[in-house]
Formats: structure tokens, C-alpha cells, sequence
């Protein structure tokens, strides 16, 4: 069966195996998002509190704290509609826009652009499972992803130009590049490597601009390996690195109702 | 083998603080703006974002997933210590909060780990130590008796025994800033506000307690704002004016929390009130200052509880009156550097910190610096003299008593 999110049976690499390979991600990614989820809820549940002797992190209680936060009023006046937050300071990052209107830029073109291939992916996903149950759509699985490839190479070029410029600002402004970690090094490292790998898979499989002069033979294993980085970094890394950012910042801003 | 026991605990800590940790994005915005930070010469333990990052290392070294495997990673008590004089370090104004873009509520994760590590036995930082002590034993963090509490009153101001209005003094104007309490008293008689005050009833806010960690020690700041908020019941207040920003944030923001319950009566600033009154067309004014001035926020007032606009309403409708802004106002203002215990505790850094802000007043060829917090006013005043430079450091309330023909100089005895 052709497996278009990334590979073919050309590869060998079977539809089976690539779901097991995305299980083994989910299932990792869960279990870091457990740990931390029980890290957090190791704390206590309101103001000048302490934890109960002998219990231990909870993630429901992480939950509860976090949801009465959410729905309490600010003792300092200072909160903001859950949809203005949600919709504002979430979706389009205004905090960031506020500070830094390049940093928002180079933030927003890679939320935008990870998030939009994330779907995309995840729409070709499920007409190849529609056509697997056998529901019969207007478009076979190879026609959709030809329809899909324009927005696939927009939201591609438009991550790129977030990745690069993050990189370039890493490596060239003295200040940032003076202050980065490794946690720091690591995450934008991560993205600039999925991203290109990405584009260098497409380039070899259609022969246009990323092939650097590769034999399209060389396209199977090249899709191999961006799927799986994809899937290790993009997903099961997520709790166990800085990319924790991209479920623990929403969360703060909601729960502190925008911020000050 | 005894089972290894984390370095560290999550008192005071919430859930959702424990989760701001990871939330960081280490952008730097925090470390740009930290007043802190900057007049210590960039110590990095001072920069926010560091210390974000130390106690989230501290968490998953103790709760982490290597620790859930292997067990918890020890903390040296050294590493603790520098982190308590860095935490400390701290004026708690909040701008690292305002400019944060991960959102997170930083003056109440400082001042959550400043308890934690306080609770463990490290901590505060040099004579913050002695506040729960005097404010235990006095009821003010400056050993002076309760009975003189009203001792500065002069004889032509009036104070009624109860009213619907109470004056909150705060032990600061009560005791050694007599000029605020002098003005504050005598502005709203002149203005016929019939108002009452605690006398030795009204103890210390808690403020000083909470903003270093301390409210935890025999539960000081929940009785005192237990005390105090029954005291002005039995004023039969309904609105309570406060000319320290401090204690107006204690107020405002503290005691209903200490107590889990709304407060029974209108907790408000002076500069709140006289603008209400200009813009009711109640306040005559008698004389003109004929005066450059321009306004610093305190933190307690502006960040904190988000009055920006009331002191520059009473400023700018002074007669005569020339009102420009500093570098660095409103919600993106500088700390005056005497706020989180830094006054006490490290001293030198407060004073570095007001010299800055100075500059910024300089900068804008104003004649006179004012501000609405008796603490900013010390602090600024000591800048100022540090620097040697000619500029007057008032409070709003101050100005305004001036423009209505009141006079707010100490008599010597007193």
C-alpha cells in the first residue's frame, strides 16, 4: 500500500511499521508529560500552602490547581478574557509582538509554520485512513497530496524563514549567543534539522531545488528519516526538553489571565 | 541504604508555579529590564530568567524523571545559600512579570521561593530577619511604641472618633516621614472629609513579612490583618484611604487573601480619592507651584495594583504646575530600588538602583521628583544625595497640601 505522509512501499517500510514507530512516540511522549505533570503537581494547591505529608506529585491535582486558577478572579485586577487570551496572547503572541517585533516575527513564522505542516500531515493521514476503511472520497490519496503540496511548500518556506532567522540571531547577536545553553542550542538545533530534512526528502523525490544533485533513489531513506525525527523530536522529545515551552507557556498565560 | 529525600520541597510553591518553571522561554526580556540586575554591575545570579533556571534544574534533579528513576540528585547547601542572596536580590517591583512573554506571575514566584527557602531554615537575607521579631513585639518594624502612634498629630487637625472614612498612616508616615502624615491629615480636613484613624489599634500592614518570605512565622500577617481590618470596622469605615503604596497593596491585595474573604469596606489611594474630588470640582486650590515635576510609579501602586493615572490627574491639575514624564513610566517604570526588603537587607543595592532612577528624573530637567510612597520618597532622597545633585523629592501628597496653602514641615520637637 503507498503511505504518502513521507514514505512508499518502495522503502519497505510499511504502513504497520510507521504506526508503531508513531505509537512508540505517543506513548513516550505521554509518559514524559506524566512525569511532568506529577512534577508540577507537587506543588501545592493555593497561596502560603504546604504539600500534605507523604503525598506525592499528582497530576490531577496539577489539574485542579491549574483550572481554579483559570476561573478565579485576579487579585490584582489585572486579568483579561480567556478568549482574548486565548486568541491574542496564544494564538497570536501578542506579549511577544509587545517586546520584540522581530523576535515575534521569527516566533510566529515557526509556530504557524510547524503547526500548519502538523496538520496537513494530519489531514493526508486521514484520507489515507478513510481509503483504508474503504469510505470512497472525491480524490484518491495521491491526488490530495498533490493538492496538498502548495500549502505544504508555503508552510514550509514560511517555518524556514522563522528557523533561520533564529539561528542567525542565535549565532550572530552577541548577546543572545552569550546567554545560550545547550537546552537553548538543542531546541532551535532540533527544528533547523527536521525542517531541512523535510524540504531535502521532497527535493530528492521531485527533483526540484533541495535535491543537491542526490539520485531519487536516495529519496526513500531520506523520507525515512525525516519521518522519524519528525516523530521522536516533534513529539516524544516534547516533555523532556525546552520544547516543553510550547504546552507550559500557553497554560501560564492562561492561567495568569494574559499575564500582568 | 536509607532512601534519598529531594534537597528541596515544594512549600509555597503551586502547582501552577512548579509549571511557570518550565514555561521560560529564556527570551531575555527579564534580564533587559531588571532593575536589579543592572545596578549590581549584571551580577547573572540576579537576572530573573537565571533564576527561573536554577530552580527548575533544582526540580528535576529532586522530582524529575532521573529522579523518579534513579532517585534525587543532592543540592549542595552552598548552592542553596547563593541562591537565597540571589532570590533576595530582589525589589519584588515586577517588571520582569510585565515584560515576560511566557506570562508569569514572577513577584508571587520570588516572593513563594523566598518562603520555601525561609521555611528550610535558609533565609531571609541580613536584617530582614528581624521584622517578624519587631513587628511581633511592636506592631511596627521600628520599635516604636504603639501609644505614639498618633503622637505627631497636630493640634489643628482634626480627627473624628469615627467616620466613614479611615486614614490608614502606615508606620512609616506615622513615625519618620511625619511631612506625608502631616499633609495627608490636614489636605483631607481641608478639603471637610470628616475621617477617622486607628491610633495604637492600627499595627503594621504585614508587607514588609510577606514581600521577604517571613508571613509564614507565627502567622503574623494573617493576625494583623485580622486586627487591623476589625479595628476599621469599628471606626465604622466604609472607604479606608492610604498614602503609602505599600501598605495599600497589603490591603488591597494581601489581607483579603491572608483572610479568604473580600475586605468589608473600600480599600483606596489618596491619589485615587483627590482625583476623584478634582473631577468633581471639589478641590480649590490656593497657590500655584510654578514647577518642572515629573512622577515615578512605585511598584506597589502602579505594577502591583495598576494606578497609573490618578497621580498624574492630581499633578497636572495643580496650578502652575509643569508635568513631564521620565524615561520608563506606568507599567514599563524603573524601580526606585527600597521595595522586597532590599532596603534593609542590601542596602548598597537599593541606593545603586535609586541612583538610576535619579538620572532618569534628571534627564528631564524637572525641579522636583515626586511620588506617592513614603518608601520611594527615602529611597529616591538617598539617591539623590548620593549623586549630589539639586533636585527636590516630594510626595504627590505633599504638593497637593502646598497648592492648597497648608504647610507640612515637622515642628523640631516633634
Amino acid at each position: 500500500m503507498a503511505y504518502f505522509s513521507g514514505l512508499s512501499d518502495v522503502l519497505r517500510i510499511t504502513f504497520v511499521q510507521i504506526m508503531i514507530l508513531s505509537t512508540i512516540a505517543i506513548v513516550i511522549f505521554l509518559y514524559g508529560m506524566m512525569i511532568n505533570f506529577q512534577k508540577w503537581g507537587a506543588g501545592v494547591t493555593g497561596y502560603g500552602l504546604e504539600p500534605q505529608e507523604g503525598t506525592k506529585g499528582s497530576a490531577i491535582r496539577f489539574l485542579k490547581t491549574w483550572w481554579k486558577q483559570v476561573t478565579e478572579e485576579s487579585h490584582h485586577g489585572h486579568g483579561k478574557p480567556i478568549l482574548e487570551v486565548l486568541i491574542l496572547d496564544i494564538m497570536f503572541q501578542r506579549r511577544i509582538l509587545k517586546r520584540s517585533p522581530l523576535r515575534w516575527f521569527m516566533h510566529f513564522t515557526i509556530f504557524a509554520g510547524w503547526m500548519t505542516l502538523f496538520a496537513l500531515s494530519g489531514m493526508m493521514f486521514a484520507v489515507e485512513m478513510t481509503e483504508k476503511i474503504g469510505i470512497e472520497l472525491p480524490f484518491t490519496p495521491a491526488e490530495f497530496r498533490d493538492i496538498l503540496s502548495i500549502p505544504n511548500y508555503i508552510f514550509g518556506y514560511v517555518l524556514l524563514i522563522g528557523v533561520i532567522i533564529a539561528i542567525v540571531r542565535r549565532l550572530f547577536v552577541s548577546e543572545v549567543r552569550e546567554a545560550s545553553i545547550m537546552y537553548d542550542w538543542t531546541l532551535i538545533g532540533v527544528v533547523f534539522l527536521v525542517t531541512i530534512s523535510g524540504f531535502v526528502a521532497d527535493g530528492i523525490r521531485t527533483g526540484i531545488i533541495w535535491n543537491f544533485g542526490l539520485d531519487p533513489a536516495s529519496a526513500p531513506p531520506a523520507a525515512l528519516f525525516h519521518s522519524v525525527i519528525s516523530l521522536l523530536f516533534c513529539i516524544a522529545y516534547i516533555p523532556y526538553s525546552k520544547y516543553i515551552h510550547i504546552i507550559a507557556t500557553p497554560l501560564a498565560i492562561l492561567a495568569n489571565k494574559g499575564g500582568e | 541504604m536509607a532512601k534519598r529525600t529531594p534537597s528541596i520541597d515544594t512549600k509555597n510553591l503551586t502547582a501552577v508555579q512548579l509549571m511557570e518553571l518550565d514555561s521560560c522561554t529564556r527570551c531575555g526580556e527579564c534580564v533587559k529590564w531588571c532593575p536589579t540586575y543592572a545596578a549590581s554591575g549584571q551580577k547573572p545570579g540576579l537576572a530573573p530568567r537565571d533564576k527561573i533556571l536554577r530552580w527548575k534544574q533544582y526540580m528535576n534533579k529532586s522530582y524529575g524523571i532521573k529522579a523518579k528513576l534513579f532517585g534525587p540528585e543532592e543540592i549542595p547547601q552552598s548552592e542553596l545559600e547563593e541562591f537565597k542572596d540571589d532570590v533576595h536580590g530582589c525589589t519584588t517591583c515586577g517588571i520582569c512579570g510585565t515584560v515576560c512573554e511566557s506570562g508569569i506571575n514572577t513577584v508571587e514566584l520570588w516572593e513563594a521561593m523566598r518562603a520555601n527557602l525561609v521555611k528550610k531554615g535558609i533565609g531571609p537575607y541580613g536584617k530582614q530577619s528581624m521584622f517578624p521579631k519587631l513587628i511581633g513585639q511592636y506592631h511596627n518594624p521600628y520599635m516604636k511604641d504603639q501609644k505614639d502612634r498618633l503622637a505627631w498629630v497636630p493640634k489643628d487637625v482634626k480627627i473624628e472618633n469615627k467616620a466613614d472614612i479611615v486614614y490608614f498612616t502606615g508606620c512609616t508616615a506615622g513615625y519618620n516621614q511625619l511631612s506625608l502624615a502631616f499633609a495627608t491629615s490636614r489636605v483631607l480636613n481641608k478639603l471637610g472629609i470628616p475621617f477617622a484613624m486607628l491610633g495604637e489599634e492600627e499595627w503594621c500592614c504585614g508587607s514588609a513579612l510577606i514581600r521577604t518570605g517571613q508571613a509564614h512565622i507565627n502567622d503574623l500577617p494573617r493576625e494583623i490583618a485580622k486586627h487591623n481590618v476589625e479595628a476599621i470596622q469599628k471606626k465604622g469605615a466604609k472607604k479606608v484611604v492610604f498614602a503609602c503604596a505599600g501598605c495599600f497593596r497589603a490591603a488591597k491585595v494581601d489581607w483579603p487573601r491572608l483572610l479568604g474573604k473580600e475586605l468589608p469596606f473600600e480599600v483606596i489611594h489618596i491619589t485615587e480619592f483627590l482625583a476623584g474630588l478634582i473631577k468633581q470640582d471639589k478641590i480649590k486650590w490656593v497657590k500655584p507651584i510654578n514647577k518642572t515635576i515629573t512622577y515615578h510609579d512605585p511598584c506597589h501602586l502602579g505594577r502591583h495594583v495598576g494606578v497609573y493615572d490618578a497621580p498624574r490627574y492630581v499633578l497636572s491639575h495643580i496650578p502652575g504646575v509643569k508635568f513631564v514624564e521620565m524615561d520608563r513610566v506606568k507599567e514599563f517604570q524603573r524601580c526606585c530600588g527600597a521595595g522586597g526588603g532590599v532596603k534593609a537587607g542590601i542596602p548598597d543595592l537599593a541606593l545603586g538602583v535609586a541612583e538610576s532612577r535619579v538620572k532618569d528624573a534628571l534627564a528631564t530637567d524637572s525641579d522636583i521628583l515626586s511620588s506617592a510612597c513614603p518608601f520611594c520618597k527615602r529611597n529616591l532622597s538617598d539617591g539623590r544625595d548620593s549623586l549630589k545633585v539639586d533636585l527636590v523629592v516630594e510626595d504627590v501628597i505633599e504638593l497637593v497640601a502646598e497648592a492648597l496653602g497648608l504647610s507640612t514641615e515637622v515642628p523640631k520637637a516633634a
